[in-house]
């Protein structure tokens, strides 16, 4: 059951196309990540769903009713844009009750409310503070409890975490997926980061040149990408060719790799580095690659290693603890479930 | 009484070094710091400044309770109250003049207002072909002289009927503060960030309550500079005035000019340091309306 319906929605401005034809379904309650490089066409995307733009053909349609011809303050959908944008004549209290206040309620009432949704973004207390008091973090918690106080049908975030330090990052995160589970309202996020996008959304929707490339939960997206510039985006970094017969796939002279997917004729196979296995020794499995360490990287949490075999190089994310010697001769397994492959051309089998 | 903020003492060195004064020397945790030379001379141009601004109206005060002024006295043999009298209760008309004035020039400002907010957005705010033209074209007025135009104009004004008329002479007090004030506002627009305007929108508020409610909150430095533009060319506007008026429309500045041709040095003085009140009001109500923006850190904008 659709909540927010996106129908063959264009915009072009001037002689350029932001969105082509976009259609996309949203489920009540569903937290859908709108992903994609910059100038792929989501911000644009999203301006059109909160009225700030007019479409130039297509439809959106909320609960059941169109909104084409409905203005932004009449659409129910609540809008916070990337840096907070609160509003600096006001303190954070009138700030959150602006809503309310359009809404005709009265001000002992925009009050209380306002005190108890600021206590539910731990801010309790800072409802007499100006804006210009606040840090960036606290000012996009604000930002968050003016859009919820008026209960919107839908909340539209324009990259919520991107202006905000990598530490704070992690704790907004956290707060919104709080605020969605506490009061069940649908969500469309906004964002260029993948990573991102992975731990806030549900579903992700992936655009390039203002087109939906891929609409799939984000497992799929990571070990299913549609074609390579989608692989290329969601982090992926193994590509290599191979010739493939059934479930066989040659990758070259002498080696044979086994997969899940049947298909035929040239590919382009990928793997995600961190299901790569290293071995310092051969092991008896299939799928088992000699190759020589030629870079050995520590990132906190894992260990990036460039693995060279005969004709290609593969990259490994693995467990931090364990070390390598650069040269050191390893055997990587390629787990048959983790390859996935697209053809030469960029559209994949199904599988 | 509110708390005061707590400030540490790098912040208080950092705020005196912005006031223009530096380190003089340190033991421990025993700091002195003066006024820089730099500052010094600063502050002393600045007095410098304001004591010329001021010179010339330092006369008029003299000759306006002066009985009779001559060279070579240093200052005037007799003083009397009479102008300032003459002014008050008297028969040469100051108080109409000064009624007319400030009504036209209130209306004048006014009306520029309405015009130029909605033009001022659109010049600061959008894109469109022609922008840059129109931008020239706004400054004409500016740029010729009124006395080219002033033929052209009248003719018209006489065919329409308004010329010797209260709503002639408004009508061409706009041309002069209608550019000012479009392009004071422009300049604020262009400054303006969108988003408060979108969020406004996405909370509820329609176009109107988003522009009373958050819009010109946000824009009032860059209103109140360009009313202050607005009132005082109204307010000295003498030439367009008089052509127009045609002695019909009696304002300030004309009472001023047949003062002066009347050879009362005393009673023009005192006319002419009257008039300059509203002006001075108005400039100080401006400065203080200001200096309260800036406090809400809204001044980024002028």
């Amino acid at each position: 059951m659709e909540h927010l319906l996106l129908q063959n929605l264009t915009k072009r401005f001037q002689d350029v196309v932001a969105v082509q034809d976009l259609w996309l379904s949203v489920s009540a309650g569903e937290i859908l990540a709108l992903l994609g490089p910059s100038g792929c066409g989501k911000s644009t995307t999203l301006q059109l769903i909160a009225g700030m733009l007019r479409p130039d053909s297509g439809s959106i349609v909320l609960d059941g009713k169109t909104l084409n011809a409905v203005p932004p303050e009449k659409r129910d959908i609540a809008l916070v844009l990337q840096r907070g944008v609160l509003f600096p004549h006001l303190t954070v209290g009138e700030n959150v009750g602006f809503g309310l206040k359009m809404r005709g309620v009265n001000r002992v009432d925009r009050e209380s409310k306002a005190k108890a949704i600021l206590r539910q973004v731990q801010l309790e207390g800072f409802a007499t503070r100006k804006p210009s008091e606040l840090s960036g973090g606290q000012a996009q918690r604000v930002a968050l409890a003016r859009s919820l106080i008026i209960q919107p049908k839908l909340l539209l975030l324009d990259e919520p975490l991107s202006a905000l330090d990598a530490n704070l990052r992690e704790e907004m995160q956290e707060l919104i997926l709080q605020l969605q589970a506490d009061t069940g309202i649908t969500m469309l996020v906004v964002t260029h980061d993948q990573s991102e996008a992975v731990v806030m959304a549900q579903r992700i929707a992936l655009m390039f040149d203002g087109c939906l490339r891929q609409v799939a939960p984000s497992e799929k997206l990571y070990r299913q990408p549609v074609d390579e510039r989608t692989a290329r985006f969601m982090g992926g970094v193994n590509f290599f060719e191979a010739e493939a017969i059934g479930t066989c796939w040659q990758i070259n002279h002498h080696q044979t790799l086994t997969s899940h997917q049947s298909t035929a004729g040239k590919v382009c196979v990928t793997i995600r580095p961190e299901q790569i296995q290293v071995f310092p020794e051969a092991i008896e499995t299939v799928n088992c690659i000699q190759a020589t360490v030629t870079a050995n990287r520590f990132m906190g949490t894992q260990r990036r290693l460039t693995l060279t075999a005969q004709d290609f190089t593969l990259q490994a994310w693995t467990t931090p603890t364990q070390d390598w010697g650069i040269g050191q001769q390893v055997w990587a397994v390629l787990p048959p479930d983790a390859l996935w492959c697209f053809s030469s051309a960029g559209t994949s089998f199904s599988g | 009484m509110p708390k005061l903020p707590r400030i540490s003492t790098r912040e208080a060195i950092r705020a005196l070094e912005r006031l223009g004064f530096e380190q003089v020397r340190q033991t421990e945790s025993h700091m002195v710091m003066n006024l820089s030379k730099a500052s010094e001379m600063r502050n002393g141009l600045l007095v410098l400044i304001i004591v010329v601004l001021f010179l010339p109206f330092l006369p008029l005060l003299v000759w306006s309770f002066a009985q009779g002024w001559f060279f070579p006295q240093l200052l005037p043999a007799q003083w009397t109250l009479e102008h300032w009298t003459e002014v008050f209760f008297g028969t040469a008309r100051v108080a109409e003049g000064l009624l007319q004035s400030l009504t036209i020039a209130l209306i004048t400002t006014a009306l520029s207002l309405v015009v130029g907010l909605p033009a001022g957005r659109a010049l600061g705010m959008l894109e469109f072909p022609g922008k840059e033209v129109l931008k020239l074209f706004l400054l004409t007025p500016i740029i010729v002289s009124p006395l080219a135009t002033l033929m052209g104009i009248q003719f018209l004004l006489i065919r329409l009927g308004l010329s010797g008329t209260l709503a002639g002479v408004v009508l061409v007090h706009l041309m002069p503060t209608i550019p000012y004030m479009t392009l004071v506002l422009a300049s604020v627009f262009a400054n303006f960030e969108t988003g408060y305007e979108i969020q406004a929108r996405s909370l509820g508020a329609s176009s109107v309550q988003t522009f009373l409610q958050v819009t010109l909150p946000l824009i009032a430095p860059g209103v109140v500079v360009g009313a202050l533009f607005a009132f005082l060319i109204s307010w000295n506007e003498f030439l367009l005035t008089f052509i127009v008026g045609g002695g019909r429309v009696f304002t300030l500045p004309m009472v001023l000019f047949t003062l002066l041709q009347g050879g009362n040095n005393g009673l023009t003085a005192a006319v002419a340091i009257t008039s300059l009140v509203p002006g001075l009001v108005f400039l100080v109500l401006a400065g203080r309306s200001l200096q309260n923006e800036a406090a809400l850190g809204g001044l980024g904008n002028v």
